[in-house]
């Protein structure tokens, strides 16, 4: 009874490492394979971006793509699969919007999201960019100040492959986020 | 204990048997003791080691953290095989190695998230953690890791559900609480008197409560009041069938059930709860739409099913028929209320009144059987329950400006009489004993 309870706890032990270790596989695979996308940030509201341990990031792409009316088969909040394109600057945009998966380096499985004022809003499972308690602070101030309609030069860029979508850093006046900071302080 | 026994007030064998229960009692309230006690410290050691952690993260690389992230899991799962090898008959340890197994499970999925920036919904984190956590419960027999479970279902509800469409997983938490109850069977076939019981038993009827909630929002089929007096009547009656002690005290299950009763009761005498909205349900549709409403159905069932047991089974009635005929009564309003026209359900309607009416007279017969039986059982605790509830119904109506004056003041007046019957009877017998 005793060598059938230890057995079965070493089963649920394997389980329980597989399910964080299967993220971190996917996740490599994913940074090491996968094709390079760079999302541009949108203007942010200074209050609604501060989350503490993370920069809340509003991807321009996310407005989706134009669309005359909602359609039926989306419900808002489920799972859609969007296949990207490349605009004249490099930036992603959103090509199609479908509900069944596709296969390829520019597709990224997304939440679809309301329709508003002619367009299909997308919302892509990498909008937040987590940091730790001493960067967030700093971070988000240079996001902030980059991301406003004058200076509008802050992207991310995103790992994409079968679906999965990683994001890789965060780039400040085509600086990736630590460099940014590291030459803001040494200006000071 | 000496002098009693040189005194012939009892015999000596009697003195050991005294001694040795009131040992054992000091034991068990010890040991209850070191157990909440390893329980904290367990808490706050799994904690302090995430603090440590997260003090210098930026500094270190990638496959560091994911390997830090790793660590206090790989940690807990060496001891937890350590304590099912040498330490299984011991409570306190295994209560602490399971909460720190399935905090170190939630540790190292948060940490390798962040790490990898990965941002699924709260909701998906919770339900594999809740998977990842139900064998621990009973592997472990940890019945504070059962009502942390049955709580971390409760959050991944809220969190799942949301007025969109399709929202039929929010079904799976009736699966998730259906996995708790052979756990739950097994410690009832223990010790159903013991003190954990007792709190995963109030622990579940409050999950279910919350359960049957969604479950009657989103289906919008209109039953929830009959769902509800279900509930609480089969929480009433399983207290009593199955907890009652040789000395009479009322089951916590029961007392829990019985305020059930006597709020839903309250609550259905009000005319707006037997309004009918639109019955067409946004996030619950077709086959889940149906599991939810044989879900609300279920336990009116399993009430009568459990009255009708009693019946067959023994001839004295040991519940009260008022609670016990709630689910019935619930029935007849709903039937009432439900002969209006299709376009006037929504508003007052005679028919709603009258099921109104049907719960007023009903919660004015179970105050004054509550009374009667607190009186027969010289229980002040429970005669008075029974006054609360029809001093209760007499403010509802009061503030209830929907009645007209008329049925108001015969409402009042009827509620009067009954309370100074009541109290008569109540002071005679008590005169007499």
């Amino acid at each position: 009874m005793k060598t059938l309870r230890v057995v079965i706890f070493v089963v649920v032990a394997l389980i329980q490492l597989s399910v964080p270790a299967s993220i971190v596989w996917k996740r490599e695979k994913t940074l090491q394979h996968g094709r390079v996308w760079k999302f541009k940030t949108e203007p942010v509201d200074p209050i609604d971006a501060i989350r503490g341990r993370y920069v809340a990031l509003r991807l321009e792409a996310e407005k989706g793509r134009p669309a005359e009316a909602p359609r039926e088969d989306f419900a808002p909040g489920g799972v859609v699969y969007v296949t990207l394109k490349e605009d004249a600057d490099g930036f992603a945009q959103v090509d199609q919007i479908s509900i069944n998966p596709l296969p390829g380096d520019n597709v990224v499985k997304a939440e679809a999201g309301y329709w508003r004022d002619g367009w299909e809003h997308v919302s892509f499972p990498f909008d937040r960019f987590w940091l730790a308690e001493k960067l967030a602070p700093e971070a988000e101030r240079a996001y902030r100040e980059n991301s406003r309609r004058d200076k509008q030069n802050a992207y991310v860029t995103v790992r994409v492959r079968e679906g999965d979508a990683a994001l890789e850093q965060l780039y400040i006046d085509n600086q990736p986020l630590p460099d940014y900071l590291r030459a803001q302080a040494a200006k000071k | 204990m000496p002098a009693l026994v040189a005194g012939g007030a009892i015999t000596s064998e009697n003195a050991v048997a005294i001694e040795r229960y009131y040992a054992a009692e000091e034991s068990q309230s010890r040991n209850l003791g070191f157990v909440l006690l390893a329980i904290i410290g367990s808490a706050l050691v799994a904690s302090g080691i995430i603090l440590l952690i997260a003090h210098n993260w930026d500094e270190l690389s990638r496959p560091l953290r994911t390997f830090i992230a790793f660590l206090p899991l790989v940690v807990a799962q060496a001891l937890a095989v350590f304590v099912l090898m040498r330490r299984d008959q011991s409570q306190p340890w295994r209560e602490s190695v399971a909460i720190f197994d399935v905090a170190a499970v939630a540790t190292a999925i948060s940490l390798v998230s962040q790490t990898y920036q990965i941002q699924g919904s709260f909701a998906d984190f919770m339900f594999v953690w809740l998977l990842l956590s139900l064998p621990i419960v009973y592997l472990f027999r940890t019945t504070v890791g059962a009502i942390v479970y049955i709580i971390g279902s409760v959050v991944w509800l809220c969190a799942k559900t949301g007025w969109y469409r399709g929202q039929s997983e929010q079904l799976l938490f009736w699966l998730l609480l259906l996995a708790i109850a052979p756990y739950y069977a097994a410690l009832f076939r223990r010790d159903r008197f013991a003190r954990q019981t007792a709190a995963l038993s109030v622990v579940l009827v409050a999950a279910t409560g919350i359960g049957l909630g969604y479950a009657a929002e989103y289906t919008r089929a209109n039953i929830g009041t009959i769902a509800f007096a279900g509930f609480v009547t089969s929480v009433y009656l399983c207290g009593i069938k199955f907890f009652t002690r040789a000395d009479g005290r009322l089951p916590a299950l029961a007392l829990l059930g019985g305020l059930g009763v006597g709020v839903v009761a309250i609550a259905l005498s009000f005319e707006e709860l037997w309004h009918f909205g639109g019955t067409y349900s946004w996030s619950l549709q077709g086959v889940s739409r149906g599991i939810a409403i044989a879900i609300q159905l279920f336990f009116p069932v399993a009430a009568i099913a459990l009255l009708i047991w009693d019946y067959l089974r023994q001839n004295r009635v040991i519940f009260s028929v008022a609670a016990g005929a709630l689910p019935l009564v619930a029935g007849l309003a709903w039937i009432i209320a439900s002969r209006a026209e299709v376009g006037e359900r929504e508003h007052d309607s005679p028919y709603a009144l009258a099921a109104a009416v049907v719960f007023n007279v009903y919660a004015l017969l179970l105050g004054v059987e509550l009374i009667a039986r607190g009186i027969r059982a010289n229980s002040m605790a429970r005669a008075n329950f029974g006054l609360l509830v029809i001093v209760a119904l007499a403010l509802a109506r009061f503030f209830d400006s929907d009645l007209s004056f008329l049925s108001r003041g015969l409402g009042f007046i009827a509620v009067g009489i009954g309370f100074l019957v009541a109290n008569v009877i109540f002071f005679k017998k008590r005169a007499r004993t």
